[in-house]
């Protein structure tokens, strides 16, 4: 880094800038982490809604022929939005990984930030690809057996609504590491409002019992209330991590490792997540 | 440099573990001429019916599911290199950690589903064809984290010191042209015959010979790697510089 990456381009075109960003900026990384995560849920949204009718979810207790003709009309829509979710869904990570490293930079062991990595970096299997896969093979064959396309259809839904543990216990991890830090990485509010995030997953059990209802996956509680807490929640952190990144000081020092050690006090302070 | 030689060991795992996999992929008698969706079912129920391809589906499968996450101490190194790279923070080491476990554990739900359609090959001919297409679908578009970790670490290279590069540049390329060879792979489901079926040259061929060369053109630059760094570990004044934190 040279002493140009102390000068904010302010001149030039937005592309000019954001070029510059890209070369000099010391927190590219936490930046694009963020930005693609952002990018992530703006996608996520229009292939769930309006490309796949996914979400809002249709009804449970639909018969067989109701359900076939959902994947009939959704025939495209389905194979089309799930190709994109299938190119696209490692972009969690980046997600995982900021929050993961937010809890580096708390007051507490590596326990928490490890944890929630490794149980969030699986949670797309079981919360989000099994539901891309089968529902796209539903769509493949659209003439299946009824029966089985129903089968096809639960094992959808209630697999994406169903996967609570791995969301609840996560959340928790990060909620607990929030409380307990002393340095004010997170504000004590987001940490309770994580505990909103993961009850949500315990208001969504009954999904796996009831087929209609404000408990049934497309239900008001189940869905509807739970989406809305999401909402906000998803909102909340990803404000939370932008403050994270601003508020970090890494200025215009060597990076971590290439000076000697008595000099490096710069990339010794850049350095203190580095691990 | 008691790192650098376990490192070893888990580096010279792969080829055997390659030759492994080579073999379970030529076992499975779907893969060496890969079965088209456009099969009937009559068709789909004979493959697995057939007693020449029984024992062959399940052995390989049965491989399949030992050696398959043989594939993350591969990762583990490739994420040990990037820990060593010019970065400011651990963001992209924990991006392809977050990567490393899902695409083998994806690959496993496919192995099941062949598994499955196996072990009760007279079941209803519908149901069979069900866990089939559960298996190739699963199988053909279990991309999203082989193309992630591809354009993490091409950004991994990109960011890393240019005067002091771990990687070289090339590798940054390389691994952006498989990511892009992993996506026509995430449409299979869009066509039952041609080249954008499951079995057809995009999503088996392309797509199957780029993770191929990735594995092979990784592990030989993460060796190449690990045998510097042991070199250089053996002089007393590299030990007191280390790269990186």
């Amino acid at each position: 880094m040279t002493g140009a990456t102390t000068e904010p381009a302010r001149a030039g075109s937005p592309l000019t800038r954001i070029a510059w960003h890209c070369r000099n900026n010391p927190k590219r990384e936490l930046w694009f982490a963020w930005y693609t995560t952002v990018i992530f849920y703006n996608i996520f949204f229009i292939v769930f809604f309006p490309v796949t009718h996914a979400q809002p979810p249709p009804h449970p207790y639909w018969s067989d022929a109701l359900v076939a003709n959902w994947f009939g009309h959704n025939h495209n829509g389905l194979l089309i939005g799930f190709g994109i979710i299938f190119t696209i869904a490692g972009a969690t990570a980046p997600q995982n990984a900021l929050i993961a490293y937010s809890m580096r930079r708390m007051s507490v062991s590596r326990v928490f930030p490890y944890t929630y990595l490794v149980m969030y970096s699986l949670s797309a299997i079981p919360g989000l690809l099994l539901l891309c896969v089968v529902l796209s093979v539903g769509a493949l064959r659209p003439g299946r057996d009824p029966a089985q396309l129903h089968w096809l259809y639960d094992f959808g839904f209630l697999s994406y609504t169903g996967t609570m543990g791995i969301f609840l216990i996560g959340s928790l991890v990060w909620m607990l590491a929030i409380l307990l830090d002393k340095n004010r990485v997170m504000p004590k509010w987001f940490g309770y409002l994580n505990l909103c995030n993961a009850l949500t997953e315990v208001v969504v059990a009954p999904a796996w019992i009831f087929h209609s209802g404000v408990f049934a996956w497309n239900g008001l509680i189940s869905w509807w209330v739970d989406m809305v807490v999401f909402g906000i929640y998803t909102g909340a952190f990803l404000i939370q991590l932008r403050n994270l990144i601003r508020r970090e000081d890494f200025g215009d020092g060597p990076l971590p490792g290439l000076t000697k050690k008595p000099e490096a006090t710069a990339a010794t302070l850049a350095g203190t997540a580095h691990d | 440099m008691r790192r650098a030689d376990g490192e070893l060991i888990l580096l010279w795992t792969l080829p055997v573990v390659a030759v492994i996999w080579i073999s379970a992929f030529f076992l499975f008698p779907g893969f060496a001429h890969p079965m088209s969706p456009s099969m009937t079912a009559a068709q789909v129920a004979a493959f697995y019916r057939d007693p020449a391809h029984l024992s062959r589906i399940r052995y390989s499968m049965i491989l399949f599911n030992w050696f398959a996450p043989g594939l993350i101490p591969l990762l583990m190194l490739i994420v040990m290199q990037v820990r060593r790279m010019a970065h400011r923070t651990p963001i992209l080491s924990y991006c392809l950690l977050a990567c490393s476990a899902g695409g083998p554990a994806i690959f496993l739900v496919a192995d099941v589903f062949w598994l499955l359609a196996a072990f009760q090959p007279a079941r209803d001919t519908q149901l069979t064809v069900l866990f089939n297409d559960l298996a190739w679908m699963t199988f053909t578009t279990a991309v999203p984290f082989l193309i992630a970790q591809s354009l993490f670490l091409a950004l991994a290279i990109y960011l890393d010191r240019p005067d002091r590069l771990v990687f070289r540049r090339w590798i940054a390329f390389f691994n952006i042209a498989v990511a892009a060879a992993l996506v026509p792979a995430a449409f299979t489901g869009l066509a039952l015959s041609g080249p954008m079926a499951w079995n057809g040259l995009l999503p088996f061929w392309v797509k199957n010979i780029a993770i191929a060369a990735w594995i092979v053109v990784m592990s030989v630059v993460i060796g190449q790697n690990i045998y510097r760094e042991r070199s250089e570990g053996s002089a007393p004044q590299a030990a007191e510089a280390p790269v990186a934190a």
